[in-house]
């Protein structure tokens, strides 16, 4: 007989709709992380991280017998609840700065790509810092595929079925956001060029 | 490959994307000839980098183990939640089942008793008190006392109920030459007084007429198990046993009602 850690997740979700707690506990450890990052670089905080986390699971205990595996996997499935928790969140409480869609259009559309390369004068913490925050300022529909291709490293493919769309949108949608990440970094990039010396200059002394 | 070309597939270029990028090479040339587009693609990098950085930092955020000990204790209290309210909600259900199986072996049990009652006395009468109704129930030739009431059927058990049984309690008993019932038959009366016989059963269709020529009763031995074909109890135990059984036949030798005899 197989051990319940060589279960998979379908096998691992049965146990625990039959009341098998150390199925549940094998599931959330296998699949928390990866939903937690989602949560926390979707709203960049690790509050509504940790509580949809919970709620993601709860809402498993209750209604995961509404998995249907011919629709994908489990953990795209769990992926897609913290999707709908995180997104009401943010709509409900309305606490990260988001671009209206026409300047993100404005944005694609008018101006032309950046000369200046971005993040180029700035330390990894910086750069970290800036582009986490470009993110979260991208809009939802963006920054969600960002996130899971590029934070997340998910293939076009499990990024469409998380999200519920072909796998063209994502590619498009993709690669509109990295056009919008490009804009919102350059200003910063030129600003930092302008000083870049007096900061090297303090940086040295 | 032009610049529109080059711009459409520079962020898979930029991420690795091989894979998706229908002509990298010539892409690469592109960049290398078009200032513009070397420069698009470096910033593609650059970002790409940015990116990677972030995915890196965030790599091993995790829930705290605390959110892990609160689903666990959710997941019990559910549990036994769920099972008290199972318990709960499915105890009428069980009140109901049981008391429409309880219902049901009633009526059996109410329509058997009625249906059996009117023989129940005879297989009394013939089990516990044998000696005593055998002298009625035999032959009349062959019976102590003379009489009309002695010239009936032979050996019949029980009252007869129906036309058919009622014919047969008026028959007389055969020898094998048409004759009335003498020696053999008599050792066979004698014999059924220590016997219990059930009463006979109708083989087939059964004609008043066929015995108005007389008929023959012969003992024969069957399987226990034969009982079972006309209705009658079979103790499993003993079903390999032979148990006796007088078969009645019409004149032209065609059996028409058998009784067991015990």
């Amino acid at each position: 007989m197989k051990a319940k850690s060589d279960f998979n997740d379908s096998e691992l979700l049965r146990s625990m709709l039959a009341g098998d707690e150390e199925a549940l506990a094998l599931l959330y450890q296998r699949r928390q992380a990866g939903i937690y990052r989602f949560v926390l670089q979707m709203s960049g905080s690790p509050a509504i991280a940790e509580d949809i986390v919970q709620e993601v699971f709860m809402f498993l205990m209750r209604e995961g017998h509404v998995f249907d595996p011919d629709r994908g996997s489990v953990y795209s499935f769990l992926l897609g609840i913290a999707r709908n928790h995180v997104l009401r969140r943010l709509r409900g409480e309305q606490h990260l700065i988001s671009i209206p869609d026409e300047l993100e259009e404005e944005a694609i559309s008018d101006k032309p790509a950046a000369l200046e390369g971005p993040l180029d004068n700035l330390t990894r913490a910086e750069t970290i810092e800036m582009v986490r925050k470009a993110v979260l300022s991208l809009p939802e529909r963006y920054r969600e595929v960002v996130v899971h291709c590029e934070l997340e490293e998910m293939s076009y493919t499990e990024a469409a079925e998380i999200l519920g769309c072909a796998i063209g949108t994502v590619r498009s949608r993709l690669h509109r956001a990295r056009a919008l990440l490009l804009e919102k970094l350059r200003p910063v990039s030129e600003e930092n060029a302008s000083s870049a010396a007096v900061e090297s200059a303090r940086c040295f002394a | 490959m032009n610049c529109q070309k080059f711009e459409s597939i520079v962020s898979e270029l930029a991420r690795n994307q091989i894979m998706e990028v229908e002509s990298p090479g010539e892409a690469l040339a592109h960049s290398g000839e078009c200032a513009s587009c070397r420069l698009r693609l470096r910033n593609e990098e650059i970002l790409t980098r940015g990116l990677r950085a972030l995915a890196w930092e965030t790599e091993f955020a995790s829930a705290p183990n605390r959110i892990e000990q609160q689903l666990l204790v959710a997941f019990r209290e559910r549990k036994v939640l769920h099972f008290a309210l199972l318990r709960k909600s499915s105890s009428p259900y069980w009140l109901a089942a049981a008391a429409a199986v309880l219902l049901i072996v009633a009526s059996v049990v109410a329509v058997r008793w009625r249906t059996e009652k009117p023989a129940r006395p005879t297989t009394g009468q013939t089990a516990g008190d044998t000696r005593k109704n055998v002298p009625e129930k035999l032959v009349g030739d062959h019976s102590p006392k003379p009489g009309p009431e002695n010239q009936k059927a032979p050996a019949i058990a029980h009252k007869p109920k129906r036309n058919a049984r009622n014919v047969m309690a008026k028959l007389r008993p055969l020898d094998a030459s048409g004759n009335t019932t003498s020696l053999a038959a008599n050792n066979v009366a004698n014999e059924s007084v220590r016997e219990i016989a059930t009463e006979f059963i109708p083989l087939g269709y059964l004609n008043a007429v066929i015995f108005q020529d007389g008929g023959q009763i012969v003992r024969v031995q069957l399987p226990r198990s034969a009982m079972a074909s006309f209705g009658l109890p079979v103790n499993m135990e003993r079903y390999n046993e032979r148990v006796k059984a007088d078969v009645l036949l019409g004149v032209d030798g065609v059996a028409q009602a058998i009784r067991f005899v015990q």
